[in-house]
């Protein structure tokens, strides 16, 4: 099955099995290695990505389901202004330990804020919910992210 | 300028791009994937493994491709890289299947049949103990067992006004690191190289040196950037490399193996399971007159790290009170599951729950308040520990109990709470030994190399691993400060054993104040050739002169310096549901001083929140072999929904023979959470709390039961 | 895997296959039939009212069900505290009921709201209510040549509604028991009354008849809150499983009936 999507930014074209899951095909046929794979079961969000603007975890995606949509990886959100900012903000906060949850943190800040520029502690609290850290307990990464739409302003 | 003040990450960047590059990140031209045949019952003989023909460029790895010992090598030797004849836990690998494509690979491995004889099987530390079963180990389970004493414990009981007794239970645990474990072994050339997720290149290297036979110099050993570790990277990495060895030997092709993440689960070491028991002799005052106390660990199918963990454990046996007299037995037990191992704590999280717990129980039957008890019974500067060594460094318990108190309003609190139901709140006071317990740095013998470069630049050259902590931020800050160049002209790359001295293993808290240590002063060496074109500089560990240790008989200064904290949980169970939410949560620390305030404060907000998964949520029990939960799914650490408002702080207790003072910080925010929250639901439901995890089902049961 | 432009070609196709929207459940699951792809289809999409009912399209995701503003408030509560965000954000409600898990979160809430299921074949079209959809875990009526096109939520006027989840954590987490409640108090008499169990029986949970009684015995002032939780407690079945025990599954889920009729009887929201 062809299936034509949108890879940050750049028309994709592809004729692999449609039952592929986005998460491995980003890793193996693209090369793409910023997504990460903690347990393949949509359980720990490592793989998150963004599909039309919205949060998913890449490991549950078949491509069938990307057919003719839009995905956003951790390689083309890093090209941005929001990129800059929310990193820096992370840096601020010391809200990065081990990294391997990090591209997906990032990416789950990215579809809070377009949604909720302003987002309060529970606003943020509930988008990362979704992102296990075993590192960090999560408070760091909650004032990173409330840092970064402040610092931000206006970027959302 | 200030130490502590904090810098950017030095990893920073790479890990926000997402192209720092983790183990499953390698591309390896004509790489293999294998796939890992594991034991289906707790205990018994393989008699027959039947494999299916097997289709050409796939290949199936055991014990016989095995060319010199098939012992993961550790403490001991009892573990085998792959089963042969007898298996000892559900999940212990029999075999690999090795092949291009992974899929098929474990389509190949399903329809692998293996035949068993069951022996019965040692599920609890009490089956362990009572003989009933064929032992795992030795004629009786004890992997190892110790004792040690002061005074006449026995006569202070006579002596007691008052004998407290107690026994206090914690179970098993999971690492659950964000990366799953994984490796690449590579042969080419006569020499074997293994890349992945790991905390102690050493350790790998020296195992595959035993399981190879081959001399050292034929085996290189490289870490991966490792997505996190707690402990749960420290020993089984070298199981998995020498598989990946044994397989790029046999198939001529580098070969990978990355855990599934349920299969990481299943077949990987756990926080050891414990029984803490508690005999204690008060005066009239509460004054303590003697302290019995006996920590039974359960240390699953092999030894492994276990004889460490045992003594870090009743090192901490007694606390921080104060004892003239004292008897404190360890016991570590064989039992058929996976083995227990390392994880962040290391043995001192169990001894201190089972301590503070029991500390809180005192001030109880004394009708004291539990800070101002637990303030006034505890050791100062100059009182002997545990093992009748000295604190010799200032204790600073009441700066650490007054800034607690200030904090959370804990005095307060407590005795509003005395009346008001479901309220509670709980304290505990607890300390860390800083680096490998007992003769353990000695026996490392840790070496470092500096070197400055033609470039100007000066090269790191240690085998501490990053794994999330900030060892690479942290020691590179201490070398460009003592050499004052700025940091970007240090360079620490990830050790590789071909290039680093064995600075020892990346465990016990020991990175920056015995490693650092060794670097401020190889750079005070160093200072002096900075003018050269190139120049190297090895460091050698000495223990300090003051420290005094006898390992047989367990006596004298077991760790050369000490961490100190104290930490409050304040909760609120919903009486219809028994579900505990934890109101705040506030540590004081004594790490000394921090080489980077930002990066400490990260581990000590981590290491309380991990704490508090295994304080309540996190439930893993052993039934019929099976670990259950036994994924991801069920397994519930904390999410970002489940982190209370934390609030931290520091003291500082400069250490003269750490980095600028440093002492230790990355185990210390675990201990002392499960005791302070166990306290604090005792009193808001009158429970008789005595195990972790506090779930609504077990307080429902004592609520029952009792 | 088949990809149908159109509902009509879907159910020209559906024998033999498996039905995936989401993907959520399915893509965990060893599937060793092919599946059918149908959450691209727009008949199968869209929240509407009509008549006085609240139409909703089977592979509507639930993030589309909570960011709706005429899906009833007791829907949203169950499915704001399913899995994470990314679930949220790919699951359908059509999954959650035909997953037809004990433990579903939409399922309490749409017994509660007496919804029904508009069940579409290439020859027939049928109405079932959820409860009898419904048959055990993992079960439910539809046929083999039949896929679920809309759930049919008739008008309500709570005076209150809500869910509440007991899960193993806050996030991320599976019911180890539930409740979906509603009532309407019109001038001190008590006029409707509803509850729901989840994840304490082979199904879903809910009486009329209890409810009844509770209905004609109101306020309640010679033992009859204490009788309707015997009733229940009969009715209840749970287990124990790697998330809890049936003792305390039991017990929460009997005290969450009671503090809830306790709030109804003092009159308080």
């Amino acid at each position: 099955m062809v299936i034509e999507f949108v890879l940050n930014g750049e028309k994709i074209k592809t004729d692999v099995n449609p039952e592929k899951r986005l998460l491995h095909f980003l890793r193996e046929d693209m090369g793409l290695k910023g997504t990460k794979e903690g347990c393949g079961e949509g359980e720990c969000g490592a793989c998150s990505v963004l599909l039309n603007g919205k949060l998913v975890h890449s490991c549950l995606v078949p491509l069938i389901m990307v057919d003719g949509r839009d995905v956003l990886t951790i390689e083309g959100f890093r090209k941005t202004e929001r990129f800059r900012v929310l990193k820096e903000a992370f840096s601020e906060e010391g809200a990065v330990q081990c990294g391997f949850c990090t591209p997906g943190m990032l990416l789950a800040a990215e579809a809070l804020l377009r949604e909720n520029p302003e987002p309060d502690e529970e606003d943020i609290k509930e988008a990362i919910s979704g992102n296990l850290c075993r590192c960090t307990g999560y408070l760091s990464v909650v004032r990173a992210i409330k840092r970064a739409s402040i610092k931000g302003k206006g970027l959302w | 300028m200030d130490i502590s003040k904090p810098v950017e990450r030095v990893d920073l960047l790479e890990k926000c791009q997402g192209n720092a590059l983790f183990v499953d990140d390698l591309e390896i031209p004509g790489l293999l994937h294998a796939v890992t045949l594991r034991s289906r019952i707790p205990r018994g003989r393989i008699k027959r493994i039947e494999v299916p023909e097997i289709p050409e460029r796939y290949w199936i790895v055991d014990y016989r491709d095995v060319p010199g010992k098939n012992s993961v090598k550790m403490l001991s030797e009892d573990m085998p890289f792959f089963a042969e004849d007898k298996v000892n836990y559900i999940g212990e690998p029999i075999l690999l299947v090795v092949g291009e494509d992974k899929e098929k690979a474990k389509r190949i491995l399903k329809d692998i049949q293996v035949e068993y004889e069951e022996i019965e099987p040692v599920f609890t530390i009490e089956d362990a103990l009572n003989g009933n079963a064929p032992p795992i180990y030795s004629d009786n389970n004890r992997f190892v067992e110790y004792e040690f004493s002061r005074g006449d414990v026995d006569d202070a009981f006579r002596k007691a006004y008052k004998i407290v007794e107690g026994e206090y239970r914690t179970g098993l645990q999971e690492h659950i690191y964000l990366e799953p474990q994984g490796m690449i072994g590579v042969y080419s050339e006569g020499k074997v190289t293994v890349i992945g997720s790991m905390q102690c290149p050493y350790y790998v290297k020296n195992a595959l040196v035993h399981g190879l036979g081959w001399p050292e110099d034929r085996i290189q050993v490289v870490q991966a950037t490792t997505g996190g570790g707690f402990g749960g990277k420290e020993d089984f990495p070298s199981l998995i490399a020498g598989h990946v060895a044994f397989a790029s030997i046999k198939t001529g092709r580098p070969v990978k193996l990355i855990l599934e993440r349920n299969e990481d689960i299943l077949s990987t070491t756990k926080r050891h399971p414990s029984i803490v028991r508690h005999r204690t002799a008060l005066d009239r005052d509460g004054n303590i007159l003697g302290m019995d106390v006996e920590i039974i660990l359960d240390a699953g199918a092999y030894i492994t790290l276990s004889p460490v963990v045992l003594q870090r454990a009743i090192f901490a046996g007694t606390g921080v009170y104060k004892t003239p007299n004292l008897r404190v037995k360890g016991i570590a037990v064989a039992t058929n599951h996976v083995p227990s191992g390392a994880f962040r704590g290391f043995g001192s999280p169990q001894a201190f729950f089972g301590v503070e717990l029991h500390g809180t129980n005192l001030s109880e039957e004394m009708g004291i308040s539990p800070l101002e008890y637990k303030k006034r019974v505890s050791v100062r500067r100059g009182d002997l520990t545990p093992t009748s060594g000295r604190f010799r460094s200032d204790v600073k318990i009441d700066e650490i109990m007054s800034r607690l108190d200030k904090l959370s309003g804990f005095t307060e609190k407590y005795q509003k709470y005395r009346d008001e139901k479901w309220k509670g709140i709980g304290v505990s006071l607890f300390f860390h030994g800083c680096g490998f317990t007992g003769d353990g740095e000695v026996r490392l013998d840790s070496r470092v190399k500096l070197a400055k470069r033609k470039d100007g630049k000066v090269e790191i050259l240690v085998s501490t691993v990053e794994m999330g902590q900030g060892a690479q931020t942290a020691l590179k800050k201490i070398v460009s400060h003592a050499l004052n160049i700025p940091i970007e002209q240090v360079i620490y790359r990830n050790p590789d054993t071909d290039r680093v001295p064995d600075s020892g293993p990346t465990v016990a808290s020991r990175t920056v104040m015995i490693v650092g240590g060794l670097l401020q002063r190889a750079c005070e060496k160093l200072k002096d050739h900075m003018g050269e074109m190139e120049y190297v500089v090895e460091e050698r560990f000495r223990m300090p002169e003051y420290v005094r240790w006898d390992q047989e008989k367990l006596h004298g200064d077991s760790y050369p310096e000490y961490s100190w904290g104290g930490v409050v949980v304040e909760v609120e169970v919903d009486p219809v549901t028994f579900e505990v939410k934890t109101s705040g949560m506030w540590g004081v620390y004594d790490v000394g001083i921090p080489i980077d305030e930002r990066i400490i404060r990260g581990q000590l907000e981590g290491g309380m929140v991990q704490a508090l998964g295994w304080a309540y949520l996190e439930k893993m029990d052993l039934k019929n072999g099976f670990l259950i939960p036994g994924t991801i799914t069920d397994y519930t650490i904390p999410t970002a929904k489940d982190v209370p408002e934390i609030v931290v702080e520091l003291v500082r207790t400069p250490y003269e023979y750490g980095p600028f003072g440093a002492k230790c910080a990355g185990e210390l925010p675990f201990v002392g959470v499960a005791p302070a929250f166990a306290s604090a639901v005792q009193q808001a439901t009158g429970i008789r709390i005595d195990k972790i995890p506090i779930t609504p089902e077990y307080l429902l049961e004592k609520m029952n039961g009792d | 895997m088949v990809k149908p432009d159109t509902l009509q070609e879907a159910l020209g196709m559906r024998s033999g296959k498996v039905p995936l929207a989401g993907g959520t459940d399915l893509m965990v699951r060893e599937v060793n039939k092919e599946f059918l792809y149908i959450g691209h289809l727009p008949e199968l999409k869209g929240i509407r009212a009509l008549e006085g009912k609240i139409i909703i399209g089977s592979a509507t995701t639930l993030d589309e069900i909570v960011c709706s503003k005429i899906v009833p408030e007791v829907l949203k509560q169950g499915v704001k505290v399913m899995a994470s965000p990314g679930i949220r954000n790919m699951a359908t409600i059509g999954g959650n009921i035909c997953n037809s898990s004990p433990a579903g979160d939409t399922l309490p809430p749409l017994y509660i709201l007496d919804a029904s299921l508009l069940l579409v074949s290439l020859n027939e079209v049928r109405t079932v209510s959820v409860m009898d959809f419904i048959k055990g875990p993992g079960k439910n009526i539809l046929r083999e040549d039949e896929l679920l096109k809309e759930i049919i939520i008739p008008d309500m006027d709570f005076t209150y509604a809500g869910y509440r989840k007991i899960g193993t954590r806050n996030a991320l987490a599976l019911s180890k028991a539930s409740i979906a409640y509603g009532y309407k108090i019109e001038m001190d008499r008590l006029v409707d009354i509803r509850i729901a169990l989840g994840a304490v029986a082979p199904t879903p949970v809910r009486s009329k008849s209890i409810e009844e009684f509770l209905i004609e015995t109101y306020p309640w002032e010679n033992g009859e809150m204490d009788r309707a939780l015997v009733m229940y407690d009969k009715l209840i079945n749970p287990i124990t499983d790697q998330r809890s025990t049936a003792e305390y599954r039991r017990w929460v889920s009997l005290n969450l009936i009671k503090d809830f009729l306790m709030e109804v009887s003092s009159g308080e929201d």
